[in-house]
């Protein structure tokens, strides 16, 4: 009963969702952009963290996926369309090999190389003049994709957020939830159930990282040029994993919900004190961790488990 | 037939000999017991032939194949399996699911498949209502699900490291007949940790008595509890 009403729920949104076009105009449709961007990359934050492996790097493999995407096209003769799932190829390739380096460490030892991670791919960029056009960045001699079409852009961003859902839906229903699951809580415990750590946080660490970079490829040709202080901006960390701590971790409905709440009160924010919305983010931020750890979903779950105990 | 044994087994932490040079050997269905006073080596001996840690020298064999440095999740599916002494359910998962985690990944089941056998696992131990958060459990029923996670690898061999630790005298009675009948029925080999000894002399066919890491008898029950040499290790040297 409960699970049709939620899918219910589910097709209305979806079918709201590629419609929008039909009845929102530029603005909307560009806000809507933003929070559906932001939104993927929470969801892929989260489910590497099902693992209990916290990244700091979402900008790194963003960024990544940006460059692949449009130097493929400038400097590689890539169709435009191309690009895109390029981006996602060479970000996950990267992932891949530096997973044989970085995922033999844990908690803050992996995020800080994370970090430092995605720090070294932007001054590689911005060093490498002649290949990337160095700090002043890149432009897409042919201009915007599908000449900038407003409907067009929102419908590819989309298309993005839908690679991130399945592929946290198949995290969700298939053994990598098993696998993760037990990692996360306990290594030791999980590697005499069987399971080969390292194999499954690669596979993670990979698919993560790959949808990551492919929605650094569709924001690229959403707009036509790169910097690396643009592509490979903090706000592509931050944001997303604020939003995943708001909304509630270890799943997919908790990082959408608090995309979309918070993506909604920056835009707002935005018109009223400009910058003001990163140090409103910060103070949600700090207000979660300490108040409500298992985010908006945690709350609520807390509060019908007391409602049930109430009534026996 | 020897299922597993153990070669001069040498494990150093820095200054500290935490197991010394233990040569021992387990037989399918036998119930060994592993005793010794605290710090005896008992849990590193068993970290030991699960893979947990990796030995300082000597040999590890598991029906006649050197798995002296295979890592743990391998030995999992050749057949090994152990419990651990403090027991973390995995959050996030009920009961079954726990326990289907050995099936998909030492069996390599699928999650269909697993969860059934997860489902008579369960019921072979008693454990009902099996999509349960793992909050709600007992604390013999905790027992009983590291039991069933643990039997989910498909094991030949099967380590128990305390199980009976904070079980009253019927549960302990309980779980040592669940014990008994799952080792006959499945032709285990069991070693089995336990500091009661009224346990050991119920549950085990033999026994071996670790001492600052070194085997220092070894033997049925009774005849190694007249041991001299082990009463002194337990009661300290009365010289």
């Amino acid at each position: 009963m409960n699970r049709n009403i939620a899918r219910a729920v589910a097709a209305v949104v979806a079918a709201v969702a590629v419609a929008l076009p039909a009845f929102a105009g530029a603005y909307p449709l560009q806000v809507a952009r933003n929070v559906m961007m932001y939104m993927a990359l929470a969801i892929t934050w989260d489910m590497l963290l099902r693992s209990g492996q916290i990244s700091f790097g979402i900008a790194g493999l963003f960024g990544l996926g940006a460059y692949a995407a449009i130097l493929g096209v400038v400097r590689g003769g890539m169709p435009v369309w191309l690009s895109i799932p390029f981006a996602a190829v060479v970000a996950a390739a990267a992932a891949f090999l530096l997973g044989f380096l970085i995922l033999r460490l844990r908690a803050m030892y992996f995020s800080i190389v994370t970090l430092a991670l995605a720090e070294m791919f932007r001054i590689v960029i911005h060093n490498l003049h002649d290949f990337t056009g160095g700090p002043e960045g890149i432009v897409m001699p042919a201009g915007v994709i599908f000449g900038g079409n407003a409907a067009a852009l929102y419908w590819l961003t989309l298309a993005g957020l839908a690679v991130a859902l399945a592929a946290s839906w198949w995290f969700e229903k298939s053994r990598i939830r098993f696998a993760l699951t037990a990692i996360g809580n306990n290594e030791i415990s999980a590697s005499s159930s069987g399971v080969n750590i390292f194999r499954w946080l690669l596979v993670a660490f990979t698919v993560t990282s790959g949808i990551q970079g492919l929605l650094g490829g569709i924001y690229v040709q959403s707009y036509g040029f790169a910097t690396p202080d643009g592509v490979f901006s903090a706000d592509f960390t931050l944001l997303p994993l604020a939003m995943a701590l708001l909304g509630g971790m270890h799943g997919t409905v908790g990082p959408v919900l608090g995309a979309v709440l918070l993506g909604l009160v920056s835009e707002w924010l935005k018109l009223k004190i400009p910058y003001g919305h990163l140090i409103v983010y910060g103070i949600i931020i700090i207000i979660v961790i300490l108040f409500m750890p298992a985010g908006i979903l945690g709350l609520a779950r807390k509060m019908s488990r007391g409602a049930e105990g109430g009534k026996s | 037939m020897t299922k597993l044994s153990t070669t001069d087994l040498l494990c150093r932490f820095s200054g500290l000999v935490a197991v010394n040079k233990v040569s021992f050997a387990m037989d399918e269905g036998e119930i060994l017991g592993i005793i010794g006073p605290n710090g005896a080596g008992k849990t590193t001996f068993i970290n030991l032939v699960s893979g947990i840690i990796m030995p300082t020298a000597g040999r590890i064999e598991y029906k006649g194949r050197d798995i002296t440095y295979l890592p743990a999740h391998e030995r999992a599916r050749m057949g090994i399996a152990r419990t651990y002494q403090l027991i973390h359910p995995l959050e996030n998962l009920s009961l079954v699911e726990n326990v289907m985690v050995g099936a998909i990944f030492a069996q390599g089941q699928g999650l269909k498949t697993a969860r059934r056998t997860a489902e008579e696992l369960c019921e072979e131990l008693g454990l009902s209502d099996v999509d349960r958060d793992t909050a709600r459990l007992s604390i013999l029923e905790t027992k009983k699900m590291e039991i069933a996670r643990a039997l989910a690898n498909d094991p030949e061999v099967l380590f128990l490291d305390e199980v009976m630790a904070g079980l009253n005298a019927d549960e302990t009675h309980d779980l040592i007949a669940t014990i008994r009948r799952i080792a006959v029925e499945r032709r285990l080999a069991v070693g089995v940790v336990e500091h009661v000894m009224g346990v050991i002399r119920e549950l085990t066919h033999r026994v071996i008595v670790l001492e600052a890491g070194e085997l220092i008898a070894e033997g049925p029950y009774d005849e190694v509890s007249r041991n001299p040499r082990v009463i002194e290790a337990y009661l300290g040297g009365a010289a």
